[in-house]
Parts: C-alpha cells; sequence; structure tokens
C-alpha cells in the first residue's frame, strides 16, 4: 500500500507538465460553452501518453493518473477512453479519438465530432464503428465536450464483439469516467475555493462563512474519497472496484455541482467564469453508462456475485 | 503508488485472525453485542489482552524500549481491523494502545512511564478519558474543572459527563483548569479509586459502558501526576486527538454488518430486486470510501509525514459511511433490530456515535476547511 507516485509515475507526470506548460493553456475568455484543443489532443498522442497503458514498463493505473491531471485542465480532449479503454484492443486495430455510446448507436456521444471510432455498447454485444466524418452532425449542448451524432449507419465499416468484450469495455468505460470525473472535481473545487476566498460580502470572505466552509469541506472529502476510489480501480482493474468507483463518482455530482455553482453565485452562471468547463463536463458524465444507478447496481452484483 | 497488501502484511492479517478464532470464547457473538466498554467486554479485555501481549499483538507498533516491536504502523492498523471488525475484543483497553500509550510515551515523566506503561503493556489496565463537561462538550477550551494547586498537588474540583469506560476505569486523562483560555489547561492522570470520586453511569441508545458522568469533589491528585506542564494540555490532546480520529476502523465492522445483511437478502430472494441492488452499491460505495481514507491518513503516518488534515476529511467519511450502513439495515431489514439479529443493533449503537466521539463531525468539516482547504478563519474582515 502506498498513496505516493513511483519513480515512473512521477516521470510520467513530470513529462505530461511540460507538455502542459508548452501549450500555455489557459481557460477561454471568449464566452464559450465547449473547450476543446485539437493541439494538445494532437501533442498528447504524439508524446505517447495515450499509449502508457500498452507499453510493459507501465501500467493502467499509471495511465489513470495522465487522465486524472489532464481531466484538471479548462479544455479537454479526447484522452480517457484512448488511454484507458482502447488497450484493450490490438493497437493496430483501432484508431482513436473515440466515442463510447450505450445502446443506440445514432444517440449523441461525447467527442463524436472528432473521433474515428465509435463504441457502441450493446450489453450482450459491442460495436466498433469506423466514423465518416461526413455522417456526423454536431450536436449542441451545454456540456462543455464536443458532441456528435451519427446521420446513419448505412455503408459504415463495422466490427461486432461478443459479451465479454462489451463486459470489459464496460468496466473500462466506468474506470474512465472515474478517474477524468476526479480531476474535473478538483479543478472546479479549486476554482470556487479562490472564487470564496477572495469575494467579499458582509464585509468577510464568503468562504469563512460556516455554511459555505462545511459543504466545501464536504466536497473535498468527496472528491479525495473519489479519487482513491478510482486509482485502486485503475490498480485492481476489477470488475467490483471499477464500478464502485464510477457508482461513487456519479452519486457524489449532483450535490457537489450545486454547491459550486450555489457559492460562485450569478457569476458562476456565466460563461466567462470558467467554472462549466469542469462543472458540465461532470453533469455529462452524470447519465452515461446508465446512470449512477447502473453503476451502483453493477457494484453490488460484482461484489455479491452469486445474486440475481 | 499501488494498494495492495505486501506478503508480510497478509501474514500478518491472518495470523491477527487466527489469534482471534482460536481465542475468541463460543460464546463470543453474543458478548461483542454490547459496547467496547460493557460489563462483559472489559472483563473479557483482561483475558484477551493479555493473549495479545504474549503473541506480541498488544502493541507492535510501540518502540521497542516499551516493550512493542516497533512495527509498522499498517501493522497495527490491520490489528484494529482486525478487532473492531468483530467486536473489538480489547475493549476500553483499544483506546490505550492507541493513543493513551502513545502520549505518554511522548510527553510522560520517566517515573510516570514506568509507573503508567508496563500495565498497558501486559493488558491490564483500563483508562478513560476526562475531556467532556455538561458545559464543554466540542467547544472543550471552555470546561470548568478547576485544578486548585496546594502543598504537593492539586484540589480539583468539577463534573465530566459522556465518559466511555468510566465504571471499570482504573485511571482517567483528566483536562482541568487552573488559569483561563487553552494556555490555563493542565493534564491530571487520576486514579479513579481516588476519594472524593463518584462515578454514574447514564442509561443511553448505545447501549452499557459508553456513557457515564463522574463528578470530582475535593480530589487530591499528586503533582507527579500532572502530565507536561501546566498550560500545556491543549498541545497534548491535540496529538492525541490525531491519533484517536481514525483509530477506529468503523468500516470494517460497517463492511461486515451489510455483508452480512445482504447474506439474509439474498436468502430470501429480495437482492434480486434492483432497488435493493442499487442501494446496497451505493452504501458500499461509501463503505470503501471510507476505507480508502482512512488508509491514505495510516499511509502518511506510516511515512512518517507532518500530520494533516486529512484526519479530518477521513472522520467525515467513516461517519457517513457508518451510518449510510445503519440506516439500509434499518430501510431493508428492519427484523435484524427487532430481535432478528444483534449484530445489527451492535452495529447500529455503534454508528449513533461515530459522528459525535472523538469531537463531532462538524468540527472536523471545520479543520478541513482551514487546513485541508485554506479558507479564511471566520474571524476575517475586510474589503
Amino acid at each position: 500500500m502506498d498513496f505516493e507516485p513511483n519513480e515512473n509515475q512521477t516521470a510520467i507526470l513530470d513529462g505530461l507538465e511540460q507538455l502542459i506548460s508548452s501549450q500555455a493553456i489557459e481557460a477561454p475568455k471568449d464566452g464559450v460553452l465547449v473547450a476543446f484543443s485539437e493541439a494538445l489532443d494532437a501533442e498528447l498522442a504524439l508524446g505517447g501518453f495515450l499509449d502508457i497503458a500498452r507499453e510493459e514498463e507501465f501500467t493502467l493505473l499509471d495511465a489513470a493518473l495522465v487522465v486524472e491531471r489532464l481531466a484538471r485542465l479548462p479544455v479537454s480532449a479526447e484522452v480517457a477512453f484512448s488511454a484507458l479503454v482502447a488497450p484493450l484492443f490490438a493497437a493496430d486495430t483501432v484508431q482513436r479519438p473515440f466515442a463510447l455510446v450505450s445502446g443506440n448507436a445514432l444517440a449523441p456521444a461525447r467527442f463524436l465530432t472528432v473521433a474515428r471510432t465509435l463504441i457502441v455498447d450493446k450489453g450482450d454485444e459491442l460495436l466498433m464503428i469506423e466514423v465518416d466524418p461526413a455522417r456526423v452532425e454536431p450536436v449542441e449542448s451545454l456540456f462543455a465536450y464536443p458532441y456528435g451524432r451519427l446521420t446513419s449507419l448505412d455503408g459504415l465499416n463495422m466490427q461486432t464483439f461478443g459479451a465479454d468484450m462489451a463486459a470489459a469495455v464496460r468496466r473500462r468505460w466506468r474506470l474512465a469516467l472515474a478517474v477524468e470525473g476526479v480531476g474535473l472535481m478538483q479543478s472546479a473545487i479549486d476554482t470556487v475555493v479562490d472564487h470564496v476566498t477572495n469575494r467579499y460580502q458582509f464585509n468577510r470572505p464568503l468562504g469563512s462563512f460556516q455554511a459555505v466552509q462545511h459543504r466545501l469541506a464536504i466536497a473535498a472529502g468527496k472528491q479525495q474519497s473519489a479519487r482513491w476510489l478510482a486509482l485502486r480501480a485503475a490498480w485492481s482493474d476489477s470488475e467490483s472496484d471499477c464500478a464502485i468507483a464510477a457508482a461513487y463518482l456519479q452519486d457524489c455530482i449532483p450535490a457537489m455541482v450545486y454547491d459550486l455553482h450555489q457559492f460562485s453565485g450569478a457569476m458562476g452562471l456565466t460563461l466567462e467564469f470558467p467554472l462549466h468547463f469542469w462543472t458540465y463536463r461532470l453533469k455529462a458524465m452524470l447519465g452515461e453508462l446508465g446512470g449512477g444507478s447502473a453503476q451502483a447496481r453493477a457494484a453490488a452484483l460484482a461484489t455479491w456475485p452469486d445474486a440475481a | 503508488m499501488e494498494f495492495g497488501w505486501s506478503e508480510d502484511q497478509t501474514a500478518y492479517r491472518q495470523r491477527v485472525k487466527d489469534v482471534l478464532a482460536e481465542n475468541l470464547p463460543e460464546d463470543w457473538e453474543e458478548r461483542a453485542i454490547h459496547g467496547p466498554g460493557s460489563t462483559p467486554v472489559t472483563r473479557f479485555s483482561f483475558e484477551f489482552c493479555k493473549i495479545l501481549a504474549e503473541k506480541n499483538l498488544l502493541i507492535p507498533h510501540w518502540p521497542v524500549e516499551y516493550g512493542g516491536s516497533a512495527a509498522q504502523p499498517w501493522n497495527h492498523f490491520i490489528l484494529g481491523e482486525e478487532a473492531w471488525q468483530v467486536g473489538e475484543p480489547r475493549g476500553p483497553q483499544y483506546m490505550n494502545v492507541n493513543w493513551i500509550g502513545p502520549v505518554l510515551m511522548r510527553y510522560a515523566t520517566d517515573d510516570q512511564k514506568a509507573r503508567y506503561l508496563p500495565p498497558i503493556v501486559n493488558g491490564d489496565v483500563i483508562w478513560c478519558q476526562g475531556f467532556s463537561e455538561p458545559s464543554a462538550g466540542s467547544d472543550l477550551a471552555s470546561l470548568r474543572t478547576k485544578a486548585e494547586r496546594v502543598e504537593g498537588g492539586y484540589i480539583v474540583n468539577g463534573a465530566k459527563v459522556w465518559t466511555s469506560f468510566a465504571t471499570h476505569a482504573n485511571h482517567c486523562f483528566l483536562l482541568a483548569r487552573n488559569g483561563t483560555g487553552k494556555d490555563g489547561i493542565m493534564i491530571l492522570l487520576v486514579d479513579m479509586t481516588s476519594p472524593g470520586i463518584q462515578v454514574k453511569q447514564i442509561p443511553a441508545l448505545i447501549g452499557e459502558g459508553d456513557i457515564h458522568e463522574f463528578f470530582l469533589t475535593d480530589v487530591f491528585v499528586p503533582e507527579e501526576n500532572r502530565l507536561g506542564a501546566e498550560g500545556q494540555a491543549w498541545e497534548i490532546i491535540s496529538y492525541a486527538l490525531q491519533n484517536e480520529r481514525i483509530g477506529i476502523a468503523r468500516y470494517a465492522f460497517a463492511r461486515r454488518v451489510l455483508d452480512s445483511v445482504i447474506e439474509e437478502l439474498k436468502a430470501d430472494g429480495r437482492f434480486d430486486d434492483p432497488v435493493v441492488q442499487d442501494r446496497a452499491g451505493r452504501v458500499l460505495a461509501k463503505v470503501e470510501a471510507a476505507r480508502m481514507m482512512v488508509y491514505r491518513v495510516v499511509d502518511e503516518r506510516a511515512k512518517e509525514q507532518p500530520i494533516s488534515a486529512y484526519g479530518s476529511l477521513a472522520r467525515y467519511c467513516l461517519v457517513e459511511a457508518d451510518h449510510a450502513v445503519a440506516d439500509f439495515v434499518l430501510e431493508f431489514l428492519p427484523s435484524g433490530m427487532l430481535g432478528g439479529d444483534p449484530l445489527q443493533q451492535a452495529h447500529h449503537q455503534r454508528a449513533l456515535y461515530s459522528g459525535i466521539a472523538s469531537g463531532a463531525a462538524e468540527i472536523q468539516l471545520n479543520l478541513a476547511a482551514r487546513r485541508h482547504l485554506g479558507l479564511p478563519s471566520e474571524t476575517t474582515r475586510g474589503l
């Protein structure tokens, strides 16, 4: 049991910091809902950060630390699926970026506007669809990810995988969601802590009121809990740990996001305040994989397996 | 970073499990329904702690010079996890080894160490902590019990309340004041058989042995029984409470009860209900979250890093987990609380005070807000 990064992990994270610094990433100030960086996405792929889990000397946990760190940025890139889900498939058989969707292949999916592969979880089987950009229409939403949907499946190349691969992808998708979510939570909390420290009302910083302090402390405790559950899941890659981590994260999102926006007041409703770049990615995650209840049930069934 | 147990830790856990299995009496489950401070569990603790002492399992994490084997904090925590999970057969003595002893090692005189540590090491002493008072609970610094200096010591007058283990305690780790504010408080190690001490158990929802009030009327405490200097109490109890806040592996007992309730629900076919699965999964996640938060704190201690506010965050998670399990049981298997499963009631009673004992959960949130998040003090003014 060791909660500190090892030598490999420290080296990876140091390298990642250098890449992030070189990109001079800032939250967009032009009032946009979505902040996706093609340049960052390309640099990460080029630097090998998205293939870490495929390398013999590295682990899935190492890849998870990369995903977590990048989620703290105000701009998104398709990182979690590439780093944590894609390694289930042979490297030369899949092309990133990826989009994942449950059930209906024509449903809106995160990153589909930039994806080359759409993975569709149909429960007892899995479809892998080669995306034709001409068949993708952007979907506008409040969520801070780029969303798109396929207009039709006619003539698209696709492969079908069986129930085992579908289950494995769901497991890693839960992991991806949990790990990315804790990074988003961290930056959202940091943003609001900074705001309530510097925003004075009644001649006091907002953050000096106990009503604010308690709820932010609870948020911090939940974020840290979610973090260790997610990193444990990356370490074990077990059905139960991945489901527990995702269930916990999704369970925490509504109250935490409510509080973070509440403490930001009207400022948090504007697009010039960067909070939505994290909270509206978290809200997007709330309904993924069937929502928190599906993850909770999966956790229960994986933990007490001879049920049902 | 990794989250597995080493071979040594796994072997150590198995050893602890074996010792528990070999030495807990057949009727242990019935005894363990009562809390750690109850008469049946306290009596058994004298027998059991001696066995642990013989097997070098009572104080393995203590330094060698005090009778321990300087084992990793992880080993001590594994022991605590396994012990709390089965109902804490060390009874009140878990407190001795968790923090009374370590505090004495750090702050006691050589004479005090010679007097107080061997009985802890041998497993034949009970301590209680005389902190809370009728008008000083979370606001501990407002305590009123007075220690008036007299020749050779102090005359103590006052009242303490909510005190666990007081009926059976040999000694009390008592806070009393002879000045104002936090700097006016001292710690006295009081012989509970001293003339002028009257202990009264308060009937409580949480069962026998854990809530008392006791009165001190002109109790003489020799000067050599003062721990540290006059006015040093706040520093000492801050150190003590850091050890106490996550000292109990509450998630371990909560998980055991959750597992056992799920088995019952499965046997009745009720676990096929997706609503039950949903609720069970969410509760499970809270229990595992608490486990990981506590492990994070133990890791910090094992590496001898400065004490952070992480213990406060972890403590709040423990409280949430304990109550989540208790409420799940009440909703889905209430028969357990109606004589159907004494284990459930035992957990319920322990969960009831998890957010109150060792500093209220809301005080932990205050500490986390200030020390973990760096939020401004309530007295900050400006602009």
